[in-house]
């Protein structure tokens, strides 16, 4: 029973952050990126590839995730984002995530293979550790230092202030001499950088696997409606929710009716309260 | 309000239309017949899809779980169940319906990137929910789609059923898009606030959008058992949700024609060009993403823009030149 | 447009011809279909039996053809999509007329491709494991030239209930088409021995931790574990979780349990330990430390093209391409030409034809050809140069 729950929290944990992620890009934006969870995976297969395949410490490695995240998140921006923002057509900025999101995806599978790869132990660490295994605790170590991160960057620096204030309300910003083209990017590479630290995390839970992509993406965003979209303690809770209602679904279920029970969550919470847990209702002026 | 079609359209479409009727005969082989029924097969489902991503701008991004839905459905009645194929090809429409409606009521409330998820998760429910109850859909191993009866059990027989399909298909979709329908889509998917204040009732003309591409979706995947004679589900996955809905973006939101050219040349595409089956979805990834940032409206917008340099429409010029003489005077007299 | 690709496949058709005949007269080709998916999930299997067929392709047209013949093979890379295993297996059927079709390696495609090129009467060299894809009435022209899964499945048993004395099985299958079907027919045929799984499970393949799982098959008493999965993350985390437990208990399964990728991704190399899945004694290092000598020899001959190095990949997987190959050279020669009612013929009455991979015999009803005697159970961690030892009786 103690595996199950922390088990659950684990990838609850992973799928918080890529709820987190997801925050950062929408405060700035107002875009729901397909392409986050892709962020993640880059993180891990990257992480995967420098310190196994390349040899190289594993400080070099986390290092090179979240540079390859925040290259990553900048490549969103400027391929996905920027061009399309600037027309009033609402949705093109959902095709053009979902065409960046697939070709990094397949590029993936064409350079890496389709076979989930191993991702090497980062701490030295026995293996018969049980539940205190670092592959359970490090996603949730991750989530906690992004929150807090992410909590003291909004509040005590002049840069989350701007990202705040841009995300109550962007032309007011802008009338007030924020760059708000500049921020934006900005804030895609900070999210990009923390996807890749987070997808890094998760490595020995997920293993290296090109096809993690599109679960993370529909998992983290489930983990954010639940929590409610711009809150970055609902973000946790809504990732815990869902870890460990999949983790006791498959314990006494079976796991044939995983997506089931997440979208199940997802409707339920959905018709309740659409707005998510602790989400703001969105009061949209016409 | 109606807007005149210039005859060389005309023109084009019948000859279009000619080409289709008679497909059997000039086409090479028994190849090339099934893969003209393949897209035939493909386009009603797009056909209705059209509807609701092109016209009405919601993003479903989950399709293949209702033409997985239709294919089980008709594979089970007809096969396992002994049911008429013609039957149970109704069957599987109303079933896409039902299911369109299901999926429909609550996610359609949605805004547009929740929306996309929740038809993203529908299509991964369906095919838990196949792999779960091996008893009914065979599990992993599949079922035998069953072939309809003569005349329609020859290739050239089934293709002119599935062509036959899809003609009455766009015949109504082409009615529903020109007339009251259609508008109130376009005007959901441009402004739903000001459509709703003009009084579209919006929820309710895309849950209608929703189930009407439900069950051509259900009726496509009947035919689509009948034509793979052997549905899996590793044929159901979410690349080819992603490779209908680049077939419309392509062709062109709001449009027919755009979609359809757009759906016959990705599907034979591959077949002509081999490395692309290998980098097929990464080609699909590309086009989609050059398609939506140079051509948002779908490359029908290039051929026109192509159209117009070469044949640029007739512009009346009336150059305005001003007396100059008489101005001057008219200055000279007032100083 | 479509005329184009006619005009492309004859071009190509007579390119191919005048490259491939080099000592043969410039007679009509044997044109062999190859449905392969190169791309995609499996693709290791397939890139290794790609070689085997490619090198058999290679070496009958250097030492002139079969008859005369130069043999022309048309590869066709359907990246694990049945949608375009049977577009190609149509291309393949009706607009090249290929003479023999070999494949598909997955067994989804294969279930799909199967009854197109039945209708098309092409003979049919099946490679895929699944047992719905052999039925001698309706597609009387398949011929299967691997095991089928049945016999991966009672060999294992046979190990674990005869010679390892275990009583308590624990039966873990995946979420995936194979998985779920394998894990039924493996409980079937468990009972049919009188035995019923103590704990059966199915679990997603990418869950990332197997312990709860593991946990519930030692509480319910299991005393051996088998493994019905060709999902190599989730056999890598079930040797892990194995022995992070520190719980000793055998594993007795899916030859993808012996894959050289398992051993990447334990956490430590004696996890590998205990180990066994169901093999070949073509592929079995013999008590004196040799193979079979036709393995032995193809090994030789074929390795400068593998990279001249040790090999990485399972060994069947070459020598079961290199036979489909030399098994279509039997039965042109056999029936004196492509004639498919012959060639049907032809393979009806082989018998104990000696390849590398297995020694085949169908029959006028019989449509598998892998005898039982070729089954063996080896130990996983005594892989090298792509076979195995037997594992301990």
């Amino acid at each position: 029973m103690g595996t199950v729950i922390v088990s659950g929290l684990a990838i609850g944990m992973v799928y918080a952050a890529v709820a987190l992620v997801y925050n950062v890009m929408y405060s700035t934006s107002k875009v729901l990126s397909v392409t986050t969870g892709h962020i993640a995976m880059l993180g891990g297969v990257f992480g995967a590839y420098i310190i196994a395949a390349l040899g190289l410490h594993w400080i070099v490695g986390l290092v090179g995730a979240i540079v390859v995240g925040a290259v990553f998140g900048w490549l969103t921006e400027v391929l996905a984002i920027r061009r399309v923002l600037a027309r009033s057509d609402e949705h093109l900025w959902l095709l053009s995530t979902l065409a960046l999101a697939t070709i990094v995806q397949h590029a993936v599978a064409l350079w890496w293979g389709t076979e989930p790869k191993p991702f090497p132990r980062l701490i030295p660490q026995d293996f018969s550790a049980g539940v205190m295994d670092q592959k359970f605790w490090l996603p949730v170590g991750c989530a906690a230092v992004m929150a807090l991160g992410l909590e003291l960057f909004y509040r005590r620096t002049m840069y989350g202030k701007v990202f705040m204030a841009m995300s109550e309300d962007a032309f007011a910003a802008r009338a007030r001499g924020i760059s708000t083209d500049r921020i934006r990017l900005v804030s895609y590479v900070l999210s990009g950088a923390l996807g890749g630290l987070a997808g890094f995390a998760a490595g020995q839970l997920t293993f290296a696997f090109f096809a993690l992509g599109h679960a993370l993406t529909l998992s983290g965003f489930i983990a954010l409606a639940v929590g409610g979209l711009g809150s970055n303690v609902g973000a946790l809770i809504g990732g815990a929710a869902l870890g460990l209602l999949s983790a006791f679904a498959s314990y006494w279920f079976g796991g044939e009716y995983q997506q089931t029970v997440a979208v199940g969550l997802l409707m339920v919470v959905l018709l309740v309260k659409p707005e998510g847990l602790l989400g703001a209702r969105n009061v949209r002026p016409v | 309000m109606t807007t005149t079609v210039p005859a060389s359209k005309i023109a084009g479409l019948v000859f279009g239309a000619l080409l289709i009727a008679t497909l059997p005969i000039w086409a090479g082989d028994q190849y090339q017949l099934h893969l003209a029924a393949l897209i035939a097969v493909y386009w009603i489902l797009i056909a209705g899809l059209n509807l609701v991503v092109g016209f009405t701008g919601q993003l479903s991004i989950g399709h293949v779980g209702l033409l997985s839905i239709g294919a089980y459905g008709f594979a089970i009645l007809a096969g396992k169940a002994g049911w008429s194929p013609y039957a149970a090809m109704l069957a599987s429409g109303a079933l896409g319906g039902v299911c369109g409606l299901l999926l429909g009521l609550p996610s359609l409330r949605l805004p547009g990137f929740y929306f996309a998820m929740a038809t993203m998760a529908f299509a991964m429910i369906v095919n838990e929910l196949v792999m779960a109850n091996p008893d009914l859909t065979g599990g992993g191993v599949g079922l035998p789609g069953p072939l309809f009866p003569a005349p329609f059990g020859t290739p050239t027989g089934f293709y002119y059923l599935v062509a036959g399909m899809a003609a009455l298909v766009t015949w109504l979709t082409w009615n529903i898009a020109r007339r009251m329908w259609g508008r109130a889509f376009i005007s959901i998917r441009d402004n739903p606030v000001a459509a709703q204040a003009v009084g579209v009732p919006v929820l309710r003309a895309k849950l209608a959008a929703f189930v009407f591409s439900g069950v051509s979706a259900g009726v496509a995947g009947a035919v689509f058992a009948s034509l793979q004679s052997y549905i899996t589900p590793d044929t159901f996955v979410f690349e080819l949700s992603l490779f209908f809905f680049v077939c419309i973006i392509i062709g062109g939101r709001g449009s027919l024609i755009g979609p359809l050219i757009g759906t016959a040349a990705l599907t034979a595409l591959p077949e002509l060009v081999a490395p692309l089956a290998k980098l097929g979805n990464l080609f699909y990834g590309v086009l989609l993403l050059l398609v939506v940032l140079v051509v948002p409206e779908g490359i029908g917008r290039v051929f026109e823009i192509v159209g117009e340099r070469l044949r640029p429409r007739e512009v009346h010029r009336e150059p305005v030149s001003p007396d100059l003489p008489r101005l001057a005077r008219a200055l000279k007299e007032r100083a | 447009m479509f005329r184009l690709t006619k005009v492309v496949a004859r071009l190509s058709a007579a390119v191919a011809l005048a490259a491939s005949a080099f000592a043969a007269q410039a007679a009509d080709p044997i044109k062999v279909g190859w449905l392969s998916s190169l791309s995609g999930p499996l693709s290791s299997a397939a890139l290794a039996e790609n070689e085997g067929v490619k090198f058999a392709v290679d070496e009958i047209n250097k030492a002139g053809g079969l008859n005369g013949r130069p043999i022309e093979l048309l590869t066709r890379d359907t990246a694990g999509d049945p949608t375009k295993a049977v577009n190609f297996a149509q291309q393949l059927a009706f607009s090249e007329k290929v003479h023999f079709i070999i494949g598909p390696v997955n067994s989804g495609e294969g279930l799909a491709a199967a009854p197109i090129i039945a209708r098309a009467g092409i003979p049919n060299l099946v490679i895929g494991a699944v047992d719905e894809l052999i039925d001698p009435a309706k597609y009387p022209r398949a011929f299967r030239v691997i095991n089928t899964n049945r016999q991966w499945i009672s060999t294992a048993n046979d190990y674990a209930l005869n010679t390892l004395k275990k009583r308590k099985v624990a039966v873990i299958g995946d979420t995936s088409g194979y998985g779920t079907s394998s894990a039924k027919t493996a409980t079937e045929l468990l009972k049919a021995a009188g035995i019923e799984p103590v704990y059966s499970v199915l679990i997603d393949p990418n869950k990332t931790d197997l312990t709860d799982e593991m946990n519930k098959a030692r509480a319910a008493g299991a005393d051996v574990v088998m493994p019905w999965s060709a999902a190599t993350g989730l056999l890598g985390r079930l040797l892990n979780a194995r022995g992070d437990m520190g719980w000793k208990v055998p594993v007795v399964g899916h030859p993808a349990l012996m894959a050289s990728q398992i051993r990447k991704l334990l956490n430590k190399p004696d996890y590998w330990e205990e180990a066994y899945a169901a093999g070949y004694q073509s592929t079995t290092f013999r008590p004196d430390g040799k193979l079979p000598e036709p393995t032995q020899a193809l090994v030789d001959k074929i390795r400068p093209k593998l990279g001249n190095g040790e090999l990485d990949i399972l060994f069947w997987w070459v020598a079961m391409g290199y036979d489909t190959v030399k098994l279509i050279e039997h039965a042109v020669k056999t029936a004196g030409g492509t004639d498919p009612a012959k060639i049907q013929a032809a393979l009806e009455n082989t018998r104990n034809f000696r390849g590398v991979y297995a020694t085949y015999t169908w029959g006028p009803k019989e449509r598998n050809g892998f005898p039982d005697s070729n089954m063996a159970v080896n130990a996983a961690n005594t892989f090298k140069d792509g076979s195995f030892k037997l594992a301990p009786r």
